[in-house]
């Protein structure tokens, strides 16, 4: 079975049709804890972005080889090995990148996001198909991370990229991680509320 | 059957690979890795005794590698210290009382002594095949024209989530110097904090005496102690004192984040106060047995 989109449209299919955090609603407990401020989902989202293209790739490749029965498993092993990678790498030869992104890295190995992309899409697919999806998706993660984090750090602590614009916190509670569940709640009523409205303009 | 010598076969292929690319990629990293960490450490330090970057270090100041080791013999369990004296190393042996138990001279060069390996074989050959030596920790003894005029240590403990690893400065009288954060886990916004110069600074300059009583108070910091912590008073005068009139005080906690916050009072206070206790032995002992070490 081949997909019938074409890469573009698989890119944004993974950012609008089926964003992982507004649509998907996966991975909610690592995006909810990290995403305190812009520059925390940014990385977060980095992170998983790359993880999320050599995870698709590799799968898509070896997907003939890998047994039915034992499919979460390998995927498992495969997003484990490439966060390592990337870890160890970016350590190593990034060091002022890591010590911003070093943490977020490691808590990616259990990204239902991935393991889902994988499950439905790159075992099934073509690898320049699960390229694009992989891409996709992992940007589709990063803007949902960079809206939350706008919205949790003007809210919780009154500033935008760490520079404080309204010279007060209006509601501390807003970087607590159960906050993020509100700011998630609210703006997928948002998202769906706006394709509503189009949807029934189209109609008339 | 069938099934399940494929499974086997399959799966054990895909984590030798694993395995391989991981593996692979350490022994690739792990060189630079170390060479980046002992750069940012090196760097610490100096910051940490106030010759940032680009000043020169004074010619009068030295550093003085200090190992501490647990050496059992038999049942039996002492402390050792390899100490750099004028005339080469030595491995002074203590007992857990703080009673001077044996010295014996080691053959070592000042480059061999930063190698683990070489020096942990050193000392074995030195005290001889009853005793079995364990490295438990080094301390940087820095001195100015011969006086000490700081320690620096390198310590972890337990945080939020995983161990926080720093590196504290202390002055002879254990006092504090200021402190650095070279690794943690904490949370991004909350925990994370504890790196943060408003957090940090609160340490600097408490006596030994307050450090001892030193806790966690929960209350918001005041503005000005704040600016002052963070740099932003331009007048020197006027940041100082301000920062006198805090110097006693408690450590406000971090908001949302009293654990990481106790997490790293504690253990700077254990930290001090075990080194305090262990350098204090260890004078008795190099006084009462009239050793002149170079520190």
């Amino acid at each position: 079975m081949a997909t019938d989109k074409n890469s573009l449209q698989l890119v944004t299919n993974g950012i609008l049709q089926e964003n992982p955090i507004f649509k998907l609603a996966l991975s909610m407990c690592p995006a909810v804890g990290i995403s305190t401020t812009v520059v925390n989902g940014l990385m977060l989202g980095i992170a998983v972005l790359f993880v999320q293209v050599f995870s698709s790739v590799t799968i898509s490749l070896i997907k003939d080889f890998i047994h039915p029965r034992i499919r979460i498993p390998t995927y498992t092993l495969t997003i484990a090995t490439w966060v390592t990678v990337i870890d160890l790498t970016l350590a190593a030869y990034f060091p002022a990148a890591y010590a911003q992104m070093g943490i977020f890295v490691k808590i990616i190995v259990a990204f239902a996001i991935i393991t889902m992309r994988l499950e439905m899409f790159a075992c099934k697919e073509s690898v320049p198909a699960s390229f694009w999806d992989g891409l996709g998706m992992g940007l589709g993660f990063l803007v949902g991370m960079v809206v939350i984090g706008f919205v949790r750090e003007l809210l919780g602590s009154g500033a935008i990229f760490g520079y404080d614009v309204l010279g007060f916190k209006p509601l501390l509670f807003f970087i607590l991680p159960s906050a993020g569940f509100f700011v998630v709640g609210l703006m997928m009523g948002f998202f769906n509320w706006i394709e509503a409205s189009y949807a029934k303009r189209g109609k008339k | 059957m069938k099934d399940i010598i494929s499974i086997i076969f399959r799966l054990t292929l895909s984590c030798i690979v694993a395995g391989l690319i991981m593996g692979g990629t350490f022994i690739f990293t792990d060189r630079a890795k170390k060479a980046n960490e002992h750069a940012r450490e090196e760097k610490v330090m100096y910051s940490l005794l106030g010759h940032d970057e680009g000043g020169e270090d004074p010619e009068s100041m030295a550093m003085h590698e200090l190992f501490r080791y647990i050496v059992t013999d038999g049942e039996e369990q002492f402390i050792g210290y390899l100490l750099p004296l004028s005339t080469g190393f030595e491995f002074i042996t203590i007992g857990l009382d703080g009673s001077f138990v044996s010295r014996v001279p080691v053959q070592l060069s000042e480059t061999q002594v930063l190698e683990s390996g070489e020096r942990d074989t050193a000392i074995a050959a030195a005290l001889g095949p009853t005793k079995t030596i364990r490295f438990a920790d080094q301390t940087l003894v820095v001195t100015d024209d011969g006086e000490r005029s700081a320690f620096l240590l390198s310590g972890k403990f337990p945080g939020y989530k995983t161990s926080i690893a720093i590196i504290l400065a202390l002055a002879p009288d254990f006092s504090i110097i200021g402190f650095e954060v070279m690794e943690h886990e904490e949370d991004p916004g909350l925990g994370a904090d504890i790196e943060r110069d408003f957090f940090r600074r609160q340490f600097e300059n408490k006596s030994f005496e307050s450090i001892k009583a030193l806790r966690t108070i929960k209350e918001p910091l005041p503005q000005e102690y704040f600016d002052a912590l963070e740099g932003r008073i331009a007048e020197e005068e006027a940041a100082a004192a301000i920062m006198e009139k805090y110097r006693l005080q408690d450590i406000y906690a971090l908001t949302g984040a009293t654990i990481s916050t106790d997490a790293v009072v504690m253990g700077i206070k254990a930290m001090t106060k075990k080194f305090a206790y262990r350098i204090e032995t260890l004078d008795a002992v190099l006084a009462d047995q009239q050793i002149a070490a170079s520190f």
